[in-house]
């Protein structure tokens, strides 16, 4: 499959959130004891990342893409 | 008929008293119930690429506070400063070729006029040796949770050169649901530039030996991202996230241009780039982090495409490997793709009408890159740790040499090396 | 489902105790103030709410890896402490998997209240433990009447006061003193 349209790019983006969002994915309330280690944080180094993304945006086409939220140890 | 006891005023002292207790009190150590601690994390990198080109000296402080519940102020300070040669966008020629740098008004020594200029020997690929700049870039960020299963953020970000100003703001929200297993997110952002080159913005497209200048322009970046994480098993957790941005304005390199050659490949003269006034760029974004005992993977894949037919692949892995005594290693790997852009080209025909749009910049062509690294730190306890990591970079361009008669030989487009050295410090007061 | 009344429920056993009150109160506080006394925190495998009916009973879920969990032991340990002596239990169910985790948690915490270990996350599963921290506060007849999720700086006075409430307003069930 061609994914270079836009709109296929969207198309299966749109997807994979759908498939992903299924509840039988996923662990007690209980069970956050590896997901909530600093290590396993999405954005476990944020410097190293954010120099690594200047480095790349200086040299190369392509940008970004990353965010932050979820994991961790689900508290509060 | 069950009367109730009146309490007594032994009981109503001690609830007013447990009350007021509860509500707030000193600890032992002194500290404030709740209070968080100052988060430092400063590092300073190194880059220094190949062949005389760019050096980049790079200091970074970063401060944190949480303000108690996951009320967060983040301020970050960049400084960067640049030295070195950076292509000029002209390709190597078996003859001496002159150029100004863009801070000369003129092209030949004129009263009045600044002329600096450089020679490139033949062969060698022209690249400006008079680069310099210092930006300073700074950003400020808030989040804090809505309810049980909500989170909002916004910043703020500002960065100065001499050549470039930027100013951005960005807000987004998350929500949790499936018992904290799974977060959706969103966010926008919105970005101001003001261009204004050494010497002036040259007219795109225009001749360079005409050298014409004008004054400074605008560019602004419109963002939107959606983001879904999923918690996969204990040891797992996922990310995806698809970013669409357009960007419109100036968007052309004011520095750079093209070599302009006859049929034999002969040197005829040079052009300014010239790019479309609009982008629009996309990409997915799926990154993993894996928990096998104690080491940790990290591991991404990015798609992006966007309206000037630049398509890229990125893999990104980092595994953390404990080693006790709270030291960890982490090896890095990272390879990247991307196609040329439509008008991205090594040179221009002199036959025939100058198209729309060109450009010779080396980072619109097509390349493949790797980077190798590994990343070595120390901890005490959870408030403080000292890292150091090292890093290769390599591009190799995929149009590297032409068939043409006078360019036999040479090589158009010469890989890049770079080799990164950082040091880092994450320390809780 | 919590059985009927004990025999330490008649008037004349409540009488006993109201008049052993202060001194019991001043005995409780010098026990909790000194470090380590012997039976202070007793260490448990299984919970038996049954054997707490009478008293009112505030259940954590609690695990070392939650930070929250870091600002409500001192908290709890306050509770226990001021409102021990009037009838509440703090009972904290650890669910961590690895008790070492725990015990970690419990050696820099020092809580002098019940601890009951649910590795298996069985006790959480019972309460539907949606999560971390979660707590319960559960009245003399052995109801829940409270449920709450989190444990932020914002909720610690309404919670004592709820707490308070629950320990100190409401009289034990049945009969008149």
């Amino acid at each position: 499959m061609c994914i270079l349209k836009p709109t296929r790019l969207a198309g299966a983006a749109v997807a994979l959130l759908a498939i992903a969002g299924c509840s039988s994915l996923g662990v007690k309330p209980w069970q956050h004891e590896i997901l909530a280690r600093p290590e396993m944080a999405l954005n476990a180094s944020p410097i190293d990342a954010a120099l690594d993304d200047h480095i790349y945006f200086s040299k190369e086409a392509a940008s970004g893409g990353r965010s932050f939220g979820g994991g961790g140890c689900g508290c509060n | 008929m069950q009367l109730k006891r009146p309490r007594a005023p032994l009981q109503l002292g001690l609830m007013a008293a447990s009350c007021a207790l509860l509500s707030h009190t000193a600890r032992a150590d002194g500290s404030d119930d709740g209070e968080q601690p100052l988060v430092l994390d400063t590092a300073l990198l190194y880059y220094k690429e190949n062949a005389g080109r760019v050096l980049t000296i790079e200091p970074v402080v970063s401060l944190k506070k949480d303000f108690g519940d996951l009320r967060v102020l983040d301020g970050t300070l960049v400084i960067d400063t640049l030295s070195g040669a950076t292509p000029n966008g002209a390709i190597p020629s078996r003859a001496p070729q002159t150029f100004a740098s863009p801070s000369s008004t003129s092209l030949t020594p004129k009263p009045g006029y600044k002329t600096t200029l450089y020679t490139i020997a033949p062969g060698d690929l022209p690249q400006d040796p008079h680069f310099k700049e210092r930006r300073v870039g700074t950003d400020l960020d808030w989040s804090q949770p809505v309810g049980l299963d909500n989170s909002v953020s916004f910043g703020g970000h500002f960065s100065t050169e001499h050549d470039f100003d930027s100013a951005a703001a960005h807000a987004g929200l998350s929500h949790d649901f499936n018992d904290k297993n799974t977060t959706v997110s969103a966010s926008v952002s919105e970005e101001y530039d003001r261009i204004h080159a050494h010497g002036g913005n040259p007219l795109a497209g225009s001749d360079y030996s005409v050298y014409e200048k004008e004054s400074s322009q605008t560019k602004s970046v419109s963002g939107g991202l959606i983001g879904l994480t999923q918690v996969m098993r204990r040891n797992w957790l996922t990310e995806l996230n698809y970013t669409l941005d357009r960007s419109q304005g100036y968007l052309t390199d004011p520095y750079r241009i093209l070599s302009v050659l006859d049929a034999l490949g002969n040197l005829t003269g040079y052009r300014y780039e010239n790019r479309p006034d609009t982008r629009t760029r996309q990409s997915l974004y799926w990154v993993n982090k894996l928990a096998l005992g104690p080491t940790v993977l990290d591991l991404s894949y990015r798609r992006g495409i966007d309206s000037w037919g630049i398509h890229s692949d990125t893999v990104d892995a980092h595994l953390r490997v404990d080693l006790g005594r709270g030291m960890y290693l982490e090896p890095h790997a990272r390879w990247y793709r991307q196609g040329a852009a439509d008008f991205y080209d090594l040179y221009l025909s002199a036959a025939g009408a100058a198209p729309a749009f060109m450009s010779a910049d080396p980072r619109l062509a097509g390349f493949d890159a790797s980077t190798l690294g590994l990343k070595f730190a120390v901890s005490w306890g959870r408030s403080g740790e000292l890292n150091v990591r090292y890093e290769q970079y390599q591009q190799r361009p995929s149009a590297q040499s032409s068939s043409l008669p006078a360019l036999a030989g040479l090589d158009l487009n010469p890989n890049l090396k770079a080799n990164i050295v950082q040091l880092g410090w994450h320390m809780e007061f | 489902m919590w059985g009927s009344r004990r025999a330490s429920d008649t008037p004349p056993a409540r009488r006993a105790r109201a008049a052993l009150r202060v001194p019991l109160l001043f005995g409780a506080l010098l026990f909790g103030l000194m470090p380590g006394a012997p039976g202070a925190a007793p260490r448990e495998e299984a919970l038996d709410l049954g054997a707490l009916k009478g008293r009112v009973v505030y259940l954590d879920f609690w695990a070392s890896w939650c930070a929250p969990c870091r600002e409500s032991f001192p908290w709890m340990n306050r509770l226990q402490q001021q409102l021990g002596p009037q009838g509440l239990v703090v009972v904290a169910v650890n669910v961590d998997r690895e008790r070492r985790d725990a015990d970690r948690f419990i050696e820099a915490q020092e809580p002098r209240f019940r601890i009951v270990f649910d590795p298996e996350g069985l006790l959480a599963e019972k309460f539907s433990v949606r999560g971390m921290p979660t707590s319960f506060l559960i009245d003399r007849d052995g109801h829940v009447q409270l449920r709450h999720e989190g444990f932020r700086l914002a909720d610690r006075e309404g919670l004592a006061r709820e707490v308070g409430r629950l320990v100190l307003g409401k009289p034990a069930n049945g009969g008149s003193s």
